[in-house]
């Protein structure tokens, strides 16, 4: 049960919801409610109220030209079942009919909310870091936007300041292929690792095929690699001496040691690597040859 | 002399099973404690309070819901399927007639949960395979079957709820 004094707090507006949580330190902002809700009842997060965030930030996807924008109380049932994002946004329609916990999940758990937790080892991190996703971000006076790369600071800890909420998540729909895979020991168990890879026609950083690929689950924020392909796919041990580059603290909780994601994670990347050229090789041809 | 709020309540409007109800709960009362506690509807479980383990599964406005990440304040305005109300008082839906049948549990306290979760999966499949099933009750730990006899009665379930298949079974 949840603390008998935890208020539920409903506000008419999203400017006095962010004041609300931005002058109370124990106030907590209620989205899907599938992470919040278990820690008050679990009395891992002590809270005074609970400031509902439904009706105040979207709830629907919204496909742009050129981008994708996710309200934060879209769930990952809205996501999976999107038609339109089989085109405009594969990866993350993947991913979230992929997520654990079942449709009972799926049905209430929110891309944006996962994002706002940090958990090291939920899918959705680095794939928006992957992605080059960005955080709309609206706080009691003002918004501004967050990079994804800017925005997870550390494990269960994101850029967000006191009475901030993230309204929605942007992320580019650039034509190219896509891979997305994740490591976990059981059907109903957290991912161990994940990879998020994506593969473009590029003029940055210049080759003629670019790729950048997230990795969750290896350290306490979303690992990051980008390069260029020219000729063959590098081989997981090439994966796991890039992302040793970059990673100085490895994540380990009860499910499995850093040493052990550290070992696994090139080999996850370049699953994830070859999904992706695959599946541009194969838009290539259908775009008419190159 | 320290001064104490008392615990903060409100009145919770929704249907149950058909029913309007009107429950005076907690603020922070889960879903399932509302369902339970206050409407003794004790066919829904409480597992591990966690969102893990499903037992807890109601539907609420058609969507399959783990009720004890839910806020029953949050369900005001809303209609609510219990496992008692999935069929009329005194007989089984298709899915419960065929746990039963194909022996689909054992302690039966995951029943709820692998119930509703079929139910929604067969409404939008009528022909699913074994992947699909697993993939559907995935949000559902049964710590008796080993699940193969929940995937085989779920496959009956699609027969008797085939139209194809209707007029040979009823």
């Amino acid at each position: 049960m949840i603390p008998p004094h935890v208020r539920y707090l409903t506000f008419p507006d999203l400017g006095s919801a962010c004041a609300a949580l931005a002058a109370e330190r124990k106030y907590v902002a209620l989205g899907g409610g599938t992470v919040v809700v278990p820690e008050l009842v679990r009395r891992e997060r002590h809270a005074d109220a609970m400031v509902e965030l439904r009706g105040l930030v979207p709830d629907g996807v919204t496909v742009g030209e050129g981008e994708v924008e996710f309200g934060a109380l879209a769930t990952y049932t809205t996501v999976a079942r999107d038609p339109r994002l089989q085109e405009a946004a594969p990866l993350l329609r993947q991913l979230a009919a992929g997520i654990t916990g079942g449709a009972q999940l799926r049905n209430q758990a929110t891309l944006v909310g996962s994002a706002c937790r940090a958990i090291p080892s939920s899918d959705v991190p680095a794939a928006l870091v992957g992605l080059d996703a960005t955080m709309r971000v609206q706080g009691p006076s003002s918004s501004r936007d967050i990079a994804a790369t800017d925005f997870f600071l550390g494990a269960f800890r994101t850029a967000l300041a006191p009475g901030e909420i993230v309204r929605s998540v942007v992320v580019p729909s650039h034509p190219g292929g896509y891979g997305y895979l994740k490591f976990k020991f059981s059907e109903s168990s957290w991912p161990i690792v994940t990879a998020a890879a994506f593969v473009r026609d590029g003029a940055s950083p210049g080759g003629p095929r670019w790729a950048t690929i997230g990795v969750g689950g290896l350290a306490p924020v979303p690992a990051r690699v980008d390069l260029d392909l020219d000729g063959s796919l590098p081989t997981a041990a090439d994966l796991n001496d890039l992302l040793a580059e970059q990673t100085s603290a490895y994540w380990s909780d009860e499910l499995a040691d850093g040493n052990y994601r550290r070992s696994i994670a090139g080999a996850i990347a370049r699953r994830a690597l070859a999904q992706a050229a695959t599946r541009h090789q194969d838009s290539a041809t259908d775009r008419g040859g190159e | 002399m320290t001064h104490v709020d008392p615990a903060p309540h409100r009145t919770v409007s929704c249907t149950v099973n058909g029913k309007d109800v009107q429950v005076r709960c907690r603020d922070g009362a889960l879903l399932v404690e509302m369902i339970r506690d206050t409407l003794d509807l004790t066919g829904t479980h409480i597992g591990c309070l966690n969102g893990d383990c499903g037992v807890c599964t109601v539907r609420v406005d058609g969507q399959v819901t783990k009720s004890c990440l839910y806020l029953a304040a949050r369900a005001e305005g809303a209609e609510v399927t219990t496992i008692e109300g999935v069929a009329e008082e005194g007989t089984l839906h298709e899915v419960q007639q065929a746990l039963w049948n194909g022996e689909g549990f054992q302690c039966g306290f995951c029943v709820p949960g692998q119930v509703f979760c079929a139910m929604d999966l067969l409404e939008s499949n009528t022909t699913p395979s074994d992947g699909q099933i697993r993939h559907a009750i995935s949000g559902n730990l049964c710590r008796c079957t080993g699940y193969q006899k929940i995937v085989e009665a779920i496959h009956d379930a699609s027969t008797r709820l085939d139209p194809t298949e209707k007029t040979a079974t009823h």
